[in-house]
């Protein structure tokens, strides 16, 4: 199993897997980084917004990577209105209520989407999803190298709406100090509203993604919740590159772990890193060469 | 005689900031010691190295003799050190007996017997004058109340060695007054005491002796009116603008 | 200890409560007991007692870490699932399954302490997230060790299963256990030191109360209890298969009935649970998760207007039907506010 073409094949798939991995997250850390808020309604979101592409594709053909982009008005919208009807009232109490009302929101857009779709497995056909390209001598999926592609510009744009746009600045800036940005004048509460909205476009943005790779169902965002969670804590919480990071990390660890172990455990790997990185590093993989803690 | 409270050499660093730095004292049983020291000397980091809720980098702590360096808060409560909170933390949903009781039911480590914590909670309430507001929740007190209320779940604890952090911050001059008198009612009962205080007149009125901290440095250590004529502490406190001017 | 626990003034005002709670308790124990004599027959109704009594048992153990304590975990399944098959193996190898529950307990509870010792240093939310992290990996595992657990196809038992009125009873039993131990708990010291630990911990502990050890001893009682109740179920099943005993579901059902009934108090899991058996009974056939959804809404709307649930509604209605009006905080003597905080800054 060894060989050196075998681990070069894995190496590309994990740096595919990656990119996937790092949009999946940003919704996620965006969420966090502003609100310090856990979403645990990120895997509503992934699952809704695969279901809404399975819709535009089947009333208008819309393709799914189009259908990404189009879930970013809709799904930005709709995250503002439940910042503002749900999430705000919350944000007062303590950090556990606002984890429970996003766990409530979760069971509730699953069961929803019970009722709408059923349980059956959906997925979307495109003409293109069982191409193939050759890559350094593999065949790779071309669906994997798009989303793959997607993911690199995503990471752009977003890098610079970040640094050069009012709305980005000052979120960074409340990232790094809530305070010191009330006291520049950002208005938090609007502040959070973006990063709901966005946190939330975001979600469903990779869950259109997903589509193209994944068959799926009203349960399926579960697992890939989880694996944001660790993504987000590997990469220390608070730091949209360490996102990037702990995507790249889990999934080079998932992809040669999965060379010495059953494929079936794979999602266990990134489980009980989850757990690990929690406990022993807070501030991500970036802690363990910064400092030692005191 | 022992020491009350003996630290050898204590630093604390943060990272790069050097927050306590090579501090060495004795305080000697039934004191009132009063710490002083600009913002940011590093006056409560000293504290929390002392009641347990940070190791100290280098140096050590002992509690009459006993060494206690890196002792988790409870054990070190249990022990017969405790410290209040200079921002006042009550359970908000607990009445203020049963905010005292949590003290005497758990801080006092064997040191009640035979009285129930019960009995204690309610004598303690008597001592600092809360016993009226004893079936209130905690968080319907007043400022006032509430700094009354850090300081009597510490007693409960029937500590040897207390300390106050800011116990007077932001009370009015007859609060201030009163609790002046609570603070001697308590040294009376043979409790060591080591408080952090801005306010000047009381830190005069009541210590034995004063310590100054300036950027994590012990740079004075005396009688309080030694203390506040030493030229070192007065430019920790004025800045050379003085000497300039 | 004793002494302590006979006199905490928990109920405000109502010294009588605690005793009054435990009477009614045994009243509505022993009236339920006496339900398969009158009806030995009715094979839906035991049923359905033998289901909302496991639930009842379960949300009240999840509540003294979750609600006393204000750990929210998200992996009991782990608990139930060990326990479940715990029972089973032991049932196999010959044992009476009443024997077995014991010891699904109790490897339950050992397996809450691995868990607990670190992941409960963690503050709230981050704790939750890292037992939804335990709690999969778990089911996970199990699905891959098929020579243990029968992996995906599960594992049959024995045939010969004791009558429903034995199931009825037993599940009863448990309720009644866990019932006790969690209002023992609650009048206990142990109890005050969990809702201070909640309320604050840095203050908690630095009044002696020793954070870690409680915050470990609640999880694993909790865990014992719901081991045990897994055990239980599975005897009842016959069958135990990952995906069930070990399931996301299972684990939130807890949480939901604890928090939907009422955190941190004794009856609001007792009143979570029943309504929560009830909608899912009776959804059961048309819609298989729909009780979710009500219960998703119901959580969704108690956090935002009544954070001591369905048991805290029910005190409302309570005093308005004895005329007393709302208890509200006595003012300070000067009738002022609460004050601000002290002010920040490091010393």
């Amino acid at each position: 199993m060894l060989t050196a073409p075998n681990l070069i094949s894995v190496g590309i798939a994990a740096l595919l897997t990656a990119g996937l991995y790092a949009v999946m997250s940003y919704g996620l850390a965006i969420i966090y980084g502003v609100m310090k808020v856990i979403n645990l309604s990120h895997a509503g979101f992934l699952m809704l917004g695969a279901f809404m592409t399975l819709v535009y594709f089947q009333r208008w053909h819309l393709d799914p990577l189009l259908g990404a982009l189009l879930n970013l008005p809709v799904f930005f919208a709709a995250g503002w209105v439940l910042y503002a009807v749900l999430v705000r009232r919350v944000m007062t109490s303590l950090p556990i209520a606002s984890l429970l009302l996003l766990f409530a929101l979760w069971l509730v857009l699953q069961n929803v989407a019970l009722a709408i779709w059923g349980s059956e497995d959906q997925s979307i056909i495109t003409a293109y999803t069982y191409k193939a390209l050759p890559v350094l001598g593999f065949r790779i999926p071309l669906t994997r190298l798009l989303v793959f592609g997607v993911a690199l510009a995503t990471l752009g744009v977003l890098h610079f709406v970040l640094g050069h746009t009012y709305v980005g600045k000052a979120l960074r800036a409340t990232v790094q100090d809530p305070q010191a940005g009330v006291l520049v004048g950002i208005d938090t509460e609007r502040i959070s509203a973006v990063a709901f909205g966005l946190g939330t476009a975001f979600a469903a943005f990779a869950g259109s993604l997903l589509t193209l790779l994944f068959s799926f169902t009203p349960d399926f965002g579960g697992p890939f919740q989880l694996k944001s969670f660790t993504i987000i804590v590997l990469g220390g919480l608070e730091n949209f590159a360490g996102v990037t990071v702990g995507a790249a990390i889990l999934s080079f660890v998932e992809s040669y772990a999965v060379l010495f172990m059953k494929a079936s455990l794979q999602n266990v790997i990134a489980y009980a890193l989850l757990v690990v990185a929690l406990i022993v590093m807070p501030g991500g993989v970036a802690q363990l060469w910064t400092r030692s803690r005191s | 005689m022992t020491a009350a409270l003996a630290l050898e050499h204590v630093t604390k660093r943060f990272g790069g900031l050097l927050a306590v730095s090579d501090v060495s004292i004795e305080v000697a049983p039934g004191q009132i010691t009063g710490l002083i020291g600009p913002n940011g000397a590093g006056k409560t980091t000293l504290f929390r190295v002392i009641s347990g809720g940070l190791r100290p980098s280098a140096g050590r702590v002992f509690f009459e003799g006993r060494e206690i360096t890196g002792w988790s808060p409870h054990a070190v409560c249990r022990l017969g050190v405790c410290a209040t909170h200079q921002i006042v933390r009550p359970f908000p949903d607990l009445t203020v007996l049963e905010n005292v009781l949590v003290a005497a039911a758990f801080g006092s480590g064997g040191r009640l017997a035979p009285r129930s914590p019960r009995a204690e909670a309610e004598e303690v309430l008597e001592f600092t004058g809360l016993a009226s507001r004893g079936d209130a929740p905690a968080a319907a007190l007043t400022l006032a109340q509430r700094k009354r209320l850090e300081i009597a779940r510490a007693l409960a604890t029937r500590p040897s060695v207390l300390l106050l952090d800011e116990a007077l911050a932001g009370l009015t001059p007859t609060e201030s007054q009163q609790a002046v008198a609570l603070i001697r009612r308590i040294r009376d009962r043979g409790v060591t005491i080591v408080m952090i205080e801005h306010v000047m007149r009381a830190v005069m009125d009541l210590s034995d002796r004063v310590l100054v901290l300036n950027y994590g440095r012990l740079i004075a250590d005396g009688p309080p009116r030694a203390v506040t004529s030493d030229p070192q502490v007065i430019e920790a406190y004025l800045g050379r603008a003085l000497e300039e001017a | 200890m004793r002494a302590l626990s006979a006199r905490l003034p928990w109920a405000r005002g109502a010294p009588w409560a605690p005793r009054a709670s435990a009477l009614a308790a045994l009243a509505l124990g022993i009236l339920l007991a006496l339900v398969p004599a009158v009806a030995p027959r009715d094979i839906t109704l035991l049923n359905l007692g033998f289901f909302t009594f496991l639930y009842v048992a379960q949300g009240l153990a999840w509540n003294v870490l979750g609600g006393y304590a204000g750990y929210v975990s998200f992996g009991y399944a782990a608990f139930f699932g060990l326990g479940a098959y715990t029972t089973a193996l032991l049932w196999l190898a010959g044992w009476p399954p009443l024997a077995t529950y014991p010891v699904a307990g109790i490897v339950a509870a050992a397996f809450s302490l691995i868990v607990g010792v670190p992941t409960l240093r963690l503050v709230g939310p981050y704790f939750s997230i890292a037992t939804i992290g335990v709690g999969e990996a778990m089911r996970v595992l199990m699905l891959n060790l098929d020579r243990i657990t029968g992996g995906a196809s599960g594992l049959n038992l024995p045939t010969a299963v004791p009558s429903k009125t034995w199931f009825y009873t037993t599940s009863l039993l448990f309720a009644a256990v866990a019932f006790a131990v969690a209002a023992w708990v609650r009048g206990s010291r142990v109890g005050l030191g969990l809702m201070a630990l909640r309320m604050d911990l840095e203050a908690a502990e630095s009044l002696g109360v020793r954070t870690a050890l409680f915050k470990n001893v609640a999880h694993s009682l909790g865990a014992f209890l719901v081991g045990a109740c897994g055990g239980l179920y599975a005897t009842f099943l016959q069958y135990v298969h990952p995906d069930t005993v070990f399931s996301f579901t299972e684990s939130i059902s807890l949480v939901l009935i604890a928090l939907i009934g009422g955190l941190g108090t004794v009856w609001g899991p007792v009143l979570g649970a029943v309504v929560f058996y009830a909608v899912q009974d009776y959804l059961q056939t048309s819609y298989p998760t729909f009780h979710l959804l009500v219960y998703g809404v119901l959580l969704i709307l108690i956090l935002l207007f009544e954070p001591k649930g369905l048991a805290g509604l029910a005190e409302r209605a309570w005093r308005r039907m004895r005329g007393a009006p709302a208890r509200l905080a006595p003012a300070g003597p000067s009738g002022a506010e609460p004050a601000a905080p002290g002010r920040g800054g490091a010393g």
